[in-house]
């Protein structure tokens, strides 16, 4: 502004131009001045920092040095970072302390200084330039807290997780002790059951019933040993197919050949059904063969099972591609199944809902476990009179 | 483990002697470049970064092994060892004045000189102990620096180099000159300022000089009077000069005062 260039350029004198007084600029900046000794003494001060300080002049000049004004905190930072960077660079910026004001109460600023050094390259003089960043620091503090719960969530998140994995791990094995006692149970009472499948032929055999209602009660009994026989073989089954498919890999399998083998052996003879298959959209499944055939043979044998009397069985088995997922359909017109009733307890092992038809209970149980282990559901539509739809829904293929 | 990389070791200068320079707190090896130099006509001069500091493996820094200064004198060991130095002249500024000192403790024949800058065996005030701070003092530093808002840009520097599609405004910052993580800072400075290390002054017997600055608010005149106290073959010198950093404020005379402490003490040639 002092410069003589600066004012020829002036295109107008306009008196405001010339009005700005550089001293008063000084005093009075948006910001606070000083300059110090390089020990940090201070020299001169501007009434901006005079101001937001509390104190007089005399107070800080030649008695105050520049890092007095700061927090402990600060000044150790002052000395042991903002110093050597001084002397080594010659000037810090943007660094953020807290002054003390007169009053004890603080002020958070950023701070810039420059060294400067006299003719023999000692230091002469460090000016610093102060903005106050109150409400900047308010911002930042805000961030901070932000940053600290964000921090603290995501330990209880990884805190959650981890137990989460340890109940998993857990169930897992609950699980599998699980399996282990139905296996052992079945196994144990195999052995007592068949003796006493021996015993009772041999009492047949040999006995001689008075009573005339002794035969019919002598096939009741057989009927009940045959039900807790075909109980326990259903139990081990499940586990020991369990432990079987943990040993098979997935493979492709086709879908034509399976079902009209399974179908060969649910009606050996002459056909009192009739089947219609479609295996069109999906020719193979990807899956471990033994869960195919136990899931198909399952399904293939209830429909035969709860056929409706009053009219020759049909079954279609078909698959389809839904979203890309395939999907394997098995539709009877069969009885059907109150699913409204039954729905919820369908899956279940030991249900039973048509008790005039001999079972187990373990059929859809079975299935259903073989598709989850699969990574796919089981959807099922039924009406009672009319027949069921049981429809398969496995993982994506690739 | 490359030590030399993990502690961003830099050999230059000639001599059968070697001299290896440890910093202290809130600057890195750098701190040493306007008296290193001279030294680097007659010495094999040394420079390295402690692990958390300037350009060594921050990935290194775990919290709990580096909980004790001893964990650092380890590695200013390790260093001589993967170099093959013995008889060194090990001069150490502040904390790594004491780092310096118990490395000497450890292996004696490494170390043939110690050259403590500035040096402190306790910050805090004692019984018959005059460290120059309370324990409130240095627990506002380090709630200051738990806010972060010391040194801030290098606290938002981690929040930078997570945006990966401005790599070189990451690389600048990490440049920045004795740029520290703020983390790690932190923690340095809890086992710097609320360490005790007056235990371990009786078992130095390498010949040590201290410089002590006459204003020194970090390292009192007190301090340095008591560390000559209960060292047992140390020489004392005073500069007249404030602050903590007399090898930046005035480095002809703490060169001056090394080269006279290294002329006075008969080296130990190998």
């Amino acid at each position: 502004m002092s410069d003589a260039a600066d004012d020829e350029q002036l295109p107008e004198l306009d008196l405001r131009l010339t009005a700005e007084n550089l001293d008063e600029f000084y005093e009075h900046a948006p910001c606070g001045y000083c300059s110090c000794l390089p020990d940090g003494t201070l020299i001169k001060v501007n009434q901006t920092l005079l101001g937001w300080l509390g104190y007089s002049r005399p107070e800080l000049v030649a008695h105050m040095a520049l890092q007095d004004l700061f927090t402990i905190g600060g000044r150790l930072h002052y000395e042991t970072h903002c110093v050597p960077l001084l002397l080594l660079q010659g000037q810090v910026r943007e660094i953020s302390y807290l002054l003390r004001r007169k009053d004890k109460t603080t002020l958070p600023v950023l701070m810039s200084c420059t060294l400067l050094r006299d003719a023999d390259n000692q230091p002469l003089v460090v000016r610093a330039t102060l903005f106050d960043i109150t409400e900047r620091h308010k911002y930042e503090a805000e961030l901070l807290r932000a940053k600290l719960k964000a921090e603290e969530q995501r330990e209880q998140l990884a805190l959650a997780n981890k137990q989460l994995q340890r109940k998993n791990e857990q169930l897992t094995r609950i699980n599998a002790d699980l399996d282990s006692f139905v296996y052992t149970a079945s196994h144990d009472l195999r052995q007592p059951i068949d003796n006493m499948a021996g015993l009772f032929t041999e009492l047949k055999r040999s006995a001689t019933f008075h009573d005339p209602a002794a035969g019919r009660m002598v096939v009741m009994f057989e009927e009940a040993l045959q039900q807790i026989l075909d109980t326990i073989g259903g139990l081990t089954a499940v586990v020991q197919q369990q432990r079987e498919l943990e040993q098979v890999p997935n493979e492709a399998v086709a879908l034509q050949p399976i079902t009209e083998e399974i179908i060969q052996s649910l009606q050996p003879g002459t056909a009192s059904a009739t089947f219609t298959l479609d295996f069109g959209a999906v020719p193979t499944l990807q899956m471990a063969r033994p869960s195919l055939h136990s899931m198909l043979f399952n399904l293939l044998s209830n429909s035969l099972k709860y056929a409706d009397h009053g009219r020759p069985a049909h079954i279609q088995v078909s698959t389809a591609l839904v979203d890309n997922v395939p999907v394997l359909s098995v539709e009877d017109n069969g009885r059907g199944i109150n699913l409204e009733r039954h729905g919820p307890e369908l899956f279940q092992l030991f249900r039973r809902f048509h008790p005039d038809v001999a079972g187990s209970g373990m059929g859809l149980y079975l299935v259903n476990r073989l598709v989850h282990q699969a990574g796919g559901r089981v959807e099922v539509e039924s009406r009672v009179g009319r027949g069921t739809t049981f429809r398969i829904y496995l993982p994506k293929a690739h | 483990m490359d030590v030399l990389k993990r502690n961003n070791v830099t050999v230059s200068g000639a001599g059968s002697q070697a001299m290896v320079f440890v910093h202290g707190f809130g600057c890195n090896q750098q701190m040493w470049q306007l008296i290193a130099p001279d030294f680097a006509a007659d010495y094999r001069v040394v420079l390295l970064d402690l692990v958390g500091a300037g350009r060594s493996d921050l990935a290194a820094y775990d919290p709990t092994h580096y909980s004790s200064l001893d964990a650092h004198a380890e590695d200013v060991l390790a260093v001589l060892r993967a170099l093959h130095l013995h008889d060194v002249v090990l001069v150490g500024h502040s904390v790594g004045a004491v780092i310096a000192m118990l490395a000497a403790i450890e292996e004696p024949d490494r170390v043939a000189q110690l050259v403590l800058v500035s040096p402190s065996p306790r910050y805090l005030n004692d019984v018959n102990y005059t460290g120059g701070f309370e324990p409130a003092d240095i627990n506002e530093l380090l709630e200051d620096m738990g806010n972060n808002y010391l040194g801030w840009s290098g606290a938002f520097a981690p929040i930078v180099m997570s945006h990966s599609d401005r790599p070189e405004l990451a690389a600048e910052l990490n440049s920045s000159f004795c740029s520290t993580d703020p983390a790690i800072a932190q923690h340095f400075a809890r086992v710097t300022f609320l360490g005790d290390n007056r235990a371990d002054l009786p078992l130095v017997h390498t010949p040590s000089l201290i410089i002590q600055c006459a204003h020194d608010v970090i390292a009192p005149a007190a301090v340095g009077t008591y560390m000559h106290r209960h060292l047992p073959d140390s020489t004392l010198v005073v500069l007249d000069t404030s602050g903590h950093c007399p090898h930046l404020s005035m480095p002809q005379a703490t060169r001056a005062a090394i080269q006279n402490f290294l002329r006075s003490t008969p080296t130990l040639q190998p």
